[in-house]
């Protein structure tokens, strides 16, 4: 096995799983839906709470997404495979979890022009909040991929993992939609996105790491 | 320097039966303390200028907040001992003092709230200390939770040390942000701990309250850590001589 | 002695309820967290015994 093999399989796996990420997609829609229905469909509400829907239904997708994203290979002996091949299980890992941010995260990319619209986000706001998406989002697989990591031994693990990993998710939600909020007063927003990509970059370096030491102790 | 101490704390013998005559010391001294910190506090120390003496709640709020603090700040630096030298101390650390940090984040919280009704007059205010304390909990929670779902001891030991070193890394930056988030939100807030320079006859309860509380912390985790290197290293001969010569 | 008397001491000046409500909720939380530290501890002697009791019959 070399690494260009795997992400070849990878993306064959995912092909197939495709009625998983569309699902994910759904939810992600479904959420949305959920605040103008739930709360106030009116453009004073929603206006200003656009930005802090779109990451709430965010995170939410992001961690049914990733909740089960070893659980297969677990099953089926994969993951096992992964540790003996001799490759790096962090960069495994972390390749990984870079094809499930690509197939996630670029569907939901593509359905934010709409959302923006149903949601009434003010005009200068739309390319900030795309900008805290694209930044932000890797985080949030990141740090998924360690409570996905962490119940994959687990049958019913998936309410588990929210507990674990909603607290983690919340620095980056502070500091995205503070940054759209800057946006929107005409405040200076690009330090915002720098801690964005900050954060980021921590969760590369200690994500993979982590998973892996978890993977590891869980196949045994 | 000598490291050898270092070293024979990854054995849970050598820690057992060292550790065997603090706890109830340490125990009692700790209620000792404790309890002459508060009953100081609730009745010879004077009422605040400005807050009346709802101000008396500072004797537990404060000490228990720094209990939930430094315990999750322990728990994060044992997992990380446990990841680098595999010392088995460490996920036994873990294990004992989490609900015990729980326990403390819960009562920072419960003391939070009931002191916020006289000062701001809600219960409850999205202060960034009382979140921070409220994320803390559910951070502690997630710990017991995955402590207890996973069976198999060896995988428990891993996932839960490195639940903790992440835990560890992210605590700065859930409080950072937090306190940003707070400041944006609604401006500078009447904060609790920053008063106008406490006069000692204020601050020496406090002291005692909070020094004894974690003697009191200290005892228990000593006697939770023992329960469980008995119950984890049950085959072996000297848990059998230590079981059947002392007893309860 | 802050207070003039034992009732005023009760009352805290409007903020009794407050005071009372943290110090009692705080000392049967730790009260709580003893307990079942020590019955825990109590519980695996008590089992280890009467399995080391069983094995030395057998």
């Amino acid at each position: 096995m070399t690494y260009l093999s795997f992400i070849r399989a990878e993306v064959l796996v995912l092909w197939r799983r495709k009625q998983n990420i569309f699902n994910a997609l759904l939810f992600f829609l479904m959420v949305v839906v959920l605040f103008p229905l739930g709360v106030n469909p009116s453009a004073e509400f929603l206006a200003p709470a656009a930005d802090g829907i779109v990451w709430c239904a965010m995170l939410l997708a992001v961690l049914m997404a990733t909740e089960s994203m070893f659980k297969e290979d677990y099953i089926d002996g994969s993951l096992e495979q992964l540790i003996i091949s001799g490759l790096s299980l962090p960069l495994l890992l972390l390749l990984k979890t870079t094809a499930q941010w690509l197939v996630v995260f670029l569907p939901l990319l593509f359905m934010m022009p709409l959302l923006a619209e149903m949601l009434y986000l003010p005009d200068g706001c739309f390319w900030v909040l795309m900008a805290t998406l694209v930044i932000g989002s890797p985080s949030l697989f990141l740090i998924g991929a360690i409570g996905a990591a962490l119940t994959v031994s687990l049958k019913q693990g998936a309410i588990l993992v929210m507990l674990l990993i909603l607290p983690f998710y919340l620095p980056v939600i502070i500091f995205a939609t503070s940054a759209v909020r800057a946006a929107q007063l005409g405040l200076p927003y690009l330090g915002l996105l720098a801690i964005l990509l900050a954060i980021f970059l921590l969760s590369l370096v200690i994500a993979p790491c982590m998973a892996a030491i978890v993977i590891k102790a869980s196949t045994n | 320097m000598n490291w050898a101490w270092f070293h024979k704390l990854g054995a849970p013998k050598w820690f057992f039966h060292y550790s065997k005559p603090w706890a109830l010391p340490l125990f009692i001294v700790g209620c000792v303390s404790l309890v002459v910190g508060l009953i100081w506090g609730l009745a010879f120390a004077p009422a605040d200028y400005q807050q009346g003496n709802s101000f008396r709640i500072i004797y537990i709020h404060v000490p228990v907040a720094m209990l939930a603090q430094s315990c999750y700040l322990a728990l994060g630096v044992s997992g990380l001992v446990f990841l680098i030298w595999q010392m088995k101390i460490a996920p036994i650390f873990i294990k004992a003092v989490a609900p015990i940090g729980a326990v403390m984040a819960l009562m920072a919280l419960v003391s939070g709230a009931i002191w916020g009704k006289p000062t701001w007059g809600t219960w409850w205010v999205w202060d960034a200390r009382l979140t921070s304390v409220l994320v803390l909990f559910l951070l502690y929670m997630g710990i017991i939770a995955l402590q207890n779902s996973l069976t198999d001891l060896l995988l428990a030991n891993k996932a839960v040390a490195v639940l903790s070193v992440v835990g560890l890394l992210n605590l700065p930056i859930i409080k950072y942000s937090v306190e940003w988030w707070n400041t944006l939100h609604q401006g500078a807030t009447f904060t609790l701990t920053e008063k106008p320079a406490m006069p000692m006859e204020m601050w020496f309860p406090l002291l005692f309250s909070t020094i004894g509380l974690y003697c009191l912390v200290a005892g228990l985790a000593l006697w939770r850590m023992q329960t469980e290197i008995l119950a984890r290293e049950h085959r072996s001969h000297w848990v059998k001589e230590e079981v059947m010569k002392h007893g309860l | 002695m802050a207070f003039d008397s034992l009732t005023d001491f009760f009352e805290m000046g409007r903020h009794g309820v407050y005071v009372w409500s943290v110090y009692g909720f705080s000392v049967v939380s730790l009260i709580f967290i003893t307990w079942s530290t020590l019955s825990k501890r109590r519980h695996v002697q008590k089992t280890l015994r009467k399995r080391f009791k069983r094995d030395e019959t057998i």
